[in-house]
């Protein structure tokens, strides 16, 4: 049923109107910045709480005309979104005031940090409910600008070229989609079918896909690949992605990778989707883009030193499992896509955060640098061990049920090279992240290296509190899900019947 | 289309936007090249407003309007502003020489303006846009979207690489106007803002770049590939 709600426009509007507040505070304290933070998006997180029940239910939630809507899919995105955004700010409260503190301009550099933390955020589960495909590119566009000055926060060498690759490439990359998108607009504007219709909405445009130019719809898609994969760092647009990850702070980093690619791939399934059942060629196109960037990924993650470049590479990796399932346009493959993006978002958010525990107590991201951390960071130790083997794809972990639920679905619509790249990519993504853990953690402590951090405290390393509950509460998930996934089986089941609702529409 | 003593004034103008983006992305001299993009702009100005009147759509004037502001007075100033803080006024030796470069951008936009024209029915999704003046617009979109992305990739200061990008907006702009003339206003404006503040970014970093490492080579950002 549809029904007419403020929620899907509160799910946006408290985290942006909290952004501005905290930009225009300049000179607060790092606390107050921080509560204003946990806070708005504590509420935000009450009220997508507060969608995903209804959708539950069997609503949609609607405002201005259809040009907000909310349902299953938008549920399971700002769910991720929000919570992802609060154990961040989390692991932010002492995290970054140590990181600026020599700085002069230390008060207005943090209320930038949390203003455009928010703001990403309002952006983000804007482009999550909005229902009309320019206003998707609009604000997709937008998270990217939000994100730029984080990712080069440190305003240093290397994370002022992070940025500008950043920038200029995705900014690039997604006008492509907006070529895309228009050309799918004008193509349906002249049909019969949508007189006296609004032709920008999504939910308007699944109904006549079929209808419109095949040669148009080809180079729509491909042109809306390129940009939105650019966004979600698919292979061969993700050259700007280790270098933001790497050179962001950490639980930016854990932010980029957990949830900012994930917004281009949700943008791909609002809208490649509704051209995936007529066009069987789109579907092969997908397949083949997605498993480039598995196993190109992965490769490059293979030969990285540096933690945060060789978690980064990984994303892209799998990133393209997401996409792949996403492109199957099968009930098993979307399911397994939504299942696999919830589950990267929780353990490559707790990766990020670990490694950023290290290098904080470190002073190093180089692997070749570290070693036997585990006797000083037990706790940090066994995260990441857990989000190791969860990403390796193996049980009784979250990302092993998802991976294998892709498998079944590659095998199942009749992609058996598809399934068998994935797996083999699965193999090295375990030889990868274990042998990481062996050399950060276990062995022999490097010489080189005498921590600064270890050496004040006689060779004890407390992290706060702080940084140390979001990677606990991460964990926990990870084992959790692992174990019972069908605590999420109900918003999944959602978000892929939303999906496949895109789909039939057309058919 | 609006004709004045015989010469179709659409056309004229899409020619003098189409010359006016090779000045911009040749022109060495930075500030001049700010100035090209000024007239560029303003010109795609004058296309929109023209439009407006061959289709009698008034939304197309508001359009123009936000142009002009945006494209005609902001971005150019920000620019300019940023050629003075820096005071380097010539352009780093770019990858292609300045002869060639002439020759190879003339040929690019020839050759894609005749290629776009001939097989008009890959890019235009209906029989409206494959008719005259929609036709002739859309190849020209693409071709300064295709000059933007060679100014892109040849270009090695960042005024330039900003330039390039600008021109890519552009071309980009003037397909969705020709595509989608019955955008709404708001809409439009979510467009035309995401514009200014990335063209604004990427000065800022521009600025950012130049005051922490002295530099203004985008080829110079090369530590991360070690």
């Amino acid at each position: 049923m549809v029904v007419e709600s403020l929620l899907p426009i509160l799910v946006f509007v408290i985290p942006t109107v909290c952004g501005i507040i905290s930009l225009s505070l300049r000179r607060i304290n790092s606390i107050i910045h921080g509560t204003i933070a946990v806070a708005g998006l504590l509420g935000t997180l009450c009220v997508a709480i507060l969608i995903t029940i209804e959708v539950l239910q069997g609503n949609v939630l609607t405002a201005f005309s259809n040009t907000v809507y909310a349902d299953g899919l938008s549920a399971l995105m700002e769910l991720l979104g929000c919570g992802m955004g609060i154990l961040v700010a989390i692991y932010s409260l002492r995290y970054i005031p140590v990181h600026v503190a020599h700085r002069p301009d230390a008060p207005q550099r943090l209320s930038t940090y949390y203003g455009l933390l928010l703001l990403f955020l309002g952006m983000m589960n804007w482009t999550c409910v909005t229902n009309n495909i320019v206003w998707l590119y609009v604000t997709l566009e937008a998270t990217t600008l939000a994100t730029a000055f984080l990712v080069t926060f440190y305003w240093e060498r290397r994370s002022l070229e992070a940025g500008y690759k950043y920038l200029m490439l995705v900014t690039v990359g997604v006008i492509f989609s907006l070529f895309g998108l228009v050309l799918i607009y004008a193509g349906a504007i002249e049909l019969p079918e949508m007189k006296g219709r609004d032709v920008l909405l999504i939910t308007e445009l699944s109904r006549v896909g079929p209808k419109i130019s095949y040669s148009v719809v080809l180079l729509a898609n491909a042109l809306i690949l390129a940009g939105f994969g650019a966004k979600a760092g698919l292979v061969p647009f993700h050259a700007w992605l280790p270098d933001a990850h790497a050179e962001a702070p950490a639980p930016i980093s854990a932010l980029l990778s957990g949830i900012v690619i994930k917004v281009g791939a949700y943008a791909i399934a609002r809208t490649v989707t509704i051209f995936a059942p007529q066009y069987p060629a789109v579907v092969v196109f997908v397949a083949i883009m997605a498993s480039l960037s598995m196993v190109i990924g992965i490769l490059m993650a293979l030969v990285q030193d540096d933690i945060k470049r060789m978690l980064a590479y990984s994303s892209v990796s799998q990133i393209g499992y997401v996409v792949e399932g996403l492109g199957f346009g099968t009930y098993l493959g979307i399911y397994g896509a939504l299942f696999h993006l919830m589950n990267h978002t929780i353990v490559k958010a707790l990766l990020f955060l670990t490694a950023g525990a290290v290098a904080h107590m470190t002073g190093t991201r180089k692997m070749s640098e570290l070693g036997g951390l585990v006797r000083h960071m037990p706790v940090v130790a066994v995260c990441f061990f857990i989000g190791a083997i969860a990403i390796g794809g193996l049980p009784p972990f979250n990302m092993f049920m998802s991976k294998f639920t892709l498998f079944m679905a590659a095998a199942d619509v009749g992609l058996l090279w598809a399934a068998i790249i994935a797996v083999f990519t699965g193999l090295l993504t375990v030889a990868c992240f274990l042998r990481a853990a062996a050399r950060i953690f276990w062995g022999r402590p490097c010489k080189a290296i005498q921590p600064a951090a270890v050496a004040a405290n006689g060779g004890e390393v407390h992290l706060p509190i702080s940084m140390l509950i979001p990677m606990i509460v991460l964990a926990i998930l990870t084992v959790v899900l692992g174990i019972y996934p069908g605590l999420v089986h109900p918003l999944l089941d959602n978000a892929t019947m939303c999906i496949l609702k895109i789909l039939r529409a057309g058919m | 289309m609006p004709a004045v003593q015989g010469i179709d004034v659409l056309a004229l103008l899409m020619i003098a936007h189409l010359l006016a983006s090779l000045v911009a992305s040749e022109l060495r001299n930075l500030r001049l090249s700010a100035w090209a993009l000024v007239v560029q702009a303003f010109f795609l100005a004058c296309i929109i407003a023209s439009y407006g009147v061959v289709w009698n759509n008034p939304s197309l004037f508001i359009w123009a309007f936000v142009t002009v502001l945006t494209k005609v007075i902001i971005i150019p100033s920000l620019l300019l502003h940023h050629i003075r803080v820096t005071g380097l006024t010539m352009e780093i030796r770019p990858l292609i020489g300045l002869r060639m470069s002439v020759l190879m951008s003339v040929f690019l936009v020839v050759a894609l303006y005749w290629l776009f024209r001939t097989y008009i029915y890959f890019i235009a999704p209906t029989i409206a846009a494959m008719m005259e003046p929609a036709r002739s617009n859309l190849a020209m979109a693409f071709c300064i979207f295709s000059l933007g992305m060679y100014v892109l990739i040849t270009r090695r200061d960042v005024v330039k690489v900003v330039v390039g990008f600008v021109l890519l907006e552009n071309g980009a702009h003037l397909a969705l106007i020709t595509l989608a003339p019955t955008l709404p206003a708001t809409t439009k404006l979510g467009i035309w803002t995401n514009v200014i503040i990335a063209a604004w970014l990427l000065i800022k970093l521009a600025e950012g770049i130049y005051k922490a490492l002295g530099v203004v080579d985008t080829l110079s950002l090369s530590e991360l590939k070690r």
